[in-house]
């Protein structure tokens, strides 16, 4: 932005085109300040939890995709990606939310006797982060 | 023990099956056994008002491998709070599979099985259950451990307590499988 706006434009116009410039500059410092400070500020329970099913090898393919669709009620597409990158990568996030609330699908999870953990979002660093995504 | 059982399907009744009397005998053995594996160990001691609001602060996590995998830890690196978590949710949890386990074994009562969508949703979820246990007990830890089993398909080879085992599980397998199938199938052709 500031490359843009030399000192070679008309003389009239030299000092209003600084103002402007500065006020650009302050703007994006600004910006960056207020996204620092509300990282900071949020609290444990506004950071996503994620749901983490595990691979093992004794539920069947059919099944797992079964209870995604029947528990989450996700597409047969969306069931079957998760559950083949369960199968495939050893565990896939398949919900993400609030703490108490990811708690409560794993529980759910537990019932169909899948194999579930909770985990704060990013805290395994495999980058997945909320790609993994849900329905509400 | 040469198994004569149909494959779940769907159809005009609903989700039915065939089992031979032999085969109910058997899977309701496996229900049972794994009714008493959770049924919750009632202590003297314990405040009946936590447990009649569900709580059990005497929990532990389970030392059995077969237990741990039917009521896993809800976290996997925390074992503090996911004992705690275990103290609110695990009596609930097992009551739950308890009567997924009880629903199935009373439909055992006849050859001709026909589910309503509930029914096949616990049935489909007790054979899971009876499956890990199963699963435990035969050490399949990984695929290639589950390969070795899947092998075993014939009857007159099982000569001991392993290879029926293995039997047993592929017949539960094969059950469950169609059953899954034929629950995928009422399901598409709902509106």
């Amino acid at each position: 932005m500031i490359t843009t706006v030399g000192p070679g434009t008309a003389p009239g116009t030299y000092s209003a085109t600084n103002t402007v410039t500065d006020a650009g500059l302050k703007g994006e410092e600004r910006t960056d300040t207020s996204e620092q400070s509300s990282t900071d500020l949020l609290s444990a329970a506004d950071i996503p939890w994620n749901l983490v099913v595990w691979n093992d090898p004794v539920n069947l393919m059919s099944y797992v995709s079964y209870v995604f669709q029947s528990y989450f009620g996700y597409s047969e597409a969306k069931s079957n990606k998760l559950m083949l990158e369960v199968h495939k990568k050893g565990r896939s996030i398949v919900a993400y939310g609030g703490k108490e609330q990811v708690e409560q699908h794993a529980v759910a999870m537990h019932g169909y006797g899948l194999w579930a953990t909770v985990e704060k979002a990013n805290s395994s660093g495999d980058g997945q982060g909320r790609k993994g995504g849900a329905r509400g | 023990m040469a198994h004569v059982a149909k494959a779940f399907k769907y159809g005009l009744k609903g989700i039915t099956g065939y089992l031979e009397p032999a085969e109910r005998e058997l899977l309701r053995g496996l229900l049972d056994d794994v009714i008493s594996m959770l049924e919750p160990q009632l202590s003297s001691n314990e405040d009946p008002l936590t447990a009649m609001i569900g709580l059990d602060m005497n929990v532990k996590e389970p030392s059995d491998r077969a237990l741990l995998r039917l009521l896993p830890n809800v976290m996997k690196s925390d074992d503090a709070a996911s004992l705690e978590f275990r103290q609110l949710t695990e009596r609930s949890l097992r009551e739950g599979k308890i009567g997924a386990l009880r629903a199935a074994a009373m439909g055992l009562d006849r050859n001709e099985l026909v589910l309503t969508p509930e029914e096949a949703k616990l049935w489909s979820m007790a054979l899971n259950d009876v499956r890990l246990v199963l699963a435990e007990r035969l050490d399949i830890r990984d695929e290639a451990d589950a390969d070795h089993v899947h092998a075993m398909q014939d009857w007159s080879q099982a000569e001991d307590v392993e290879s029926y085992l293995a039997l047993v599980y592929n017949f539960t397998t094969w059950l469950q499988e169609s059953l899954v199938q034929a629950m995928m199938a009422s399901m598409d052709r709902k509106p």
